[in-house]
């Protein structure tokens, strides 16, 4: 498993049973909290009246953030679902940010994919404006279209992406920070590698531009200033160029890798030592093999004495 | 094997065959005790020989400190740079935990080393001691190469990761 | 006093009837001075420069200064290690094959000397093909008479 997938699967088939039990006639009770990344927890449950009917609720660490980037953020999770009819929305449930009503009797696969969706929804927010202020700054004639704008969202505790657009790039500016020693070494190979990554492989070229530095790049140096500098935190940056977010297909499936950028890469970093914790093991195995090689063999010696027999042929036990 | 590593392991395994030669002693200070007196400091200097230091270069290092009674083993693995540094202390501290299976090794290895064994008279008595320097010249090697190879691995992996994920913003 | 469990109270104790390292020191009739040494350092230097290699070995496993101090040994060893490490890797084995026993047995003194400092370490690799050669030639005697003499170069 290379790939880390942006639908939660958890959600996806917890919603298929319950499809699946409500169209044979015996809806499912549901009451199911799913967790995904990043602080993000889902809650599927059946509404008090209607079996026929569930609850998905998510929160997620990234919500404040989000809203805070401004506009029309609830029309914009609103146009998310708009398209099928047993998804409605209605208000939050006690504890979440954001809730919806899944009516069993009409819902299809399609709306199955798009609900396991709703955290890559709702990060993509701040991607979107990012976007559409792109398409409005790129209109602009040359030397008016400079913006200010840097969208910020606060993903983890200590972690946050920074989107900026400029009339012919979006800068997306993911800023980490580890806490393990060890994770920081194995960090900065991998971090090395990802901005090498494009200079080696022709067949990647196209792809976004990487950096990497310690010191917040200018773009989100305005937002950093208000905090004490970590020689711990590293920045990395992509850029993405207007190819990378042409069409909405294409807007979506890169949105839907950088929100999963975090996640991809540590997890990849935890494989790695756990596949070397393997090999470590298999490693100790032949150094005991070597050095019981050196035991001089008990078993040998007492065999020869316990040949030792009488003259009936008994063994002679002493 | 490569030109220096050979007069490297040679020079301890000559090193190793003069220290291991041990016989069993009490202690002089606490009746019915018996203990390796190279982890007993600033008692019997008498029962210690000359410690011996193999040196490859500043960073390649075995310390040999024969006694009456035992023989500690210190080795420093090379540590070029910061993953090296990490490599090395994850391994060791690995094998340490498991110092029980391994009989010779000690759980904490002295200043300055990456790792320590200890062999006693014990050891030498149930065991083959022209095996037990097989043992010690055979880990020397392999730690080296495990290492690097570790490092390789995590060079190679990140690439490929690093590649992948790019791989799927080309359109 | 952070720990007074862990203090050695027989250490204060004139008769307790420990060895140090030091009570250890075969008695020697006089120390050797730097003065005195300065001679044997020059005539090392020389013939180093010179590349008369052979005598420069059989002054240096001549009579070493057992009973100097520590810092006349160091002192002194530099220039020893100046010999070591100028012979050419080719010529080493020629070289050891012309020692005496008693020679070589001092030889090997100076070569775990060597990779026991800094300096000599540096110079690990040369140290270690100089041992191999006495090995090969001697095996494992000289390394067992100087795991148990007090007498330290």
């Amino acid at each position: 498993m290379l790939h880390l997938r942006p639908e939660n699967l958890l959600v996806q088939k917890t919603l298929t049973e319950a499809w699946n039990a409500s169209k044979a006639g015996s809806p499912l009770t549901l009451d199911r909290v799913i967790s995904d990344f990043d602080y993000t927890t889902l809650h599927v449950s059946n509404s008090p009246d209607d079996k026929s009917i569930l609850w998905l609720s998510i929160r997620t660490k990234a919500w404040q953030s989000v809203v805070k980037c401004g506009g029309d953020f609830a029309g914009y999770l609103k146009s998310k679902y708009n398209g099928f009819h047993a998804v409605s929305e209605c208000s939050p449930e006690q504890g979440y940010d954001f809730t919806v009503q899944v009516k069993l009797d009409e819902l299809d696969a399609d709306a199955i994919v798009q609900l396991s969706l709703m955290k890559i929804h709702i990060m993509s927010y701040p991607f979107q404006l990012a976007f559409d202020e792109f398409a409005r700054l790129s209109q602009l004639p040359e030397g008016s279209n400079a913006s200010d704008t840097v969208h910020q969202i606060q993903y983890r505790d200590d972690e946050n992406i920074f989107i900026k657009p400029s009339s012919d790039r979006i800068t997306v500016i993911f800023e980490t920070f580890f806490q393990d020693e060890t994770d920081k070494v194995f960090g900065k190979v991998f971090l090395q590698e990802f901005v090498d990554a494009r200079k080696r492989n022709r067949n990647i070229q196209s792809a976004p531009q990487v950096l990497f530095s310690h010191e917040p790049p200018l773009e989100a140096a305005s937002l950093m200033a208000a905090r004490s500098a970590d020689k711990n935190r590293r920045f990395i940056t992509f850029v993405l160029f207007p190819r990378h977010f042409q069409t909405p297909e294409l807007q979506f499936s890169s949105v839907c890798h950088l929100s999963l950028f975090r996640n991809y890469f540590h997890y990849h970093i935890k494989c790695s030592k756990a596949y070397m914790h393997s090999r470590m093991r298999y490693r100790v195995d032949t150094f005991i093999k070597v050095l019981n090689r050196a035991k001089v063999d008990d078993e040998e010696e007492a065999g020869e004495q316990t040949t030792r027999r009488t003259i009936t042929g008994r063994k002679l036990v002493y | 094997m490569s030109q220096s590593l050979r007069p490297y392991l040679t020079a301890v395994r000559f090193s190793l065959q003069a220290a291991l030669n041990l016989t069993n002693f009490s202690s002089q200070v606490v009746e019915r005790h018996n203990r390796p007196e190279v982890e007993v400091s600033n008692t019997s200097a008498e029962l210690k020989l000359q410690p011996m230091h193999v040196s490859r270069n500043e960073h390649e290092q075995v310390l040999i400190e024969p006694s009456v009674n035992s023989v500690r083993v210190s080795i420093k693995v090379k540590q070029a740079d910061e993953i090296e540094q990490i490599l090395v202390h994850k391994f060791t501290r690995f094998l340490e935990q498991r110092a029980e299976s391994f009989y010779v090794l000690r759980r904490v290895p002295i200043d300055g080393f990456s790792i320590s064994f200890l062999i006693t008279n014990k050891h030498t008595e149930t065991m083959k001691t022209e095996k037990l320097v097989d043992f010690i010249i055979e880990f020397m090697e392999e730690v080296d190469k495990e290492i690097s190879e570790m490092k390789l691995f995590l060079n190679a992996r990140a690439r490929f990761v690093a590649e992948a994920y790019l791989g799927e913003f080309v359109y | 006093m952070e720990d007074w469990r862990r203090i050695d109270i027989d250490a204060f104790d004139p008769d307790s009837g420990r060895l140090t390292a030091e009570d250890l020191k075969p008695p020697y009739a006089s120390s050797v001075s730097l003065q005195e040494l300065e001679p044997k350092i020059s005539q090392l230097r020389s013939a180093a420069t010179s590349g008369d290699f052979l005598n420069a070995l059989q002054i240096l496993t001549t009579d070493p200064p057992y009973s100097a101090d520590e810092t006349t040994k160091n002192q002194y060893f530099h220039a020893v290690l100046g010999v070591l490490t100028q012979v050419r890797q080719a010529d080493i084995t020629n070289l050891v094959k012309q020692l005496s026993p008693k020679q070589t047995d001092v030889l090997v003194k100076y070569l775990y000397k060597g990779m026991s400092v800094p300096e000599g370490q540096k110079q690990g690799g040369m140290l270690l093909s100089w041992f191999e050669k006495v090995t090969q030639l001697s095996g494992v005697g000289p390394v067992v008479r100087y795991l148990s003499d007090r007498n330290t170069v």
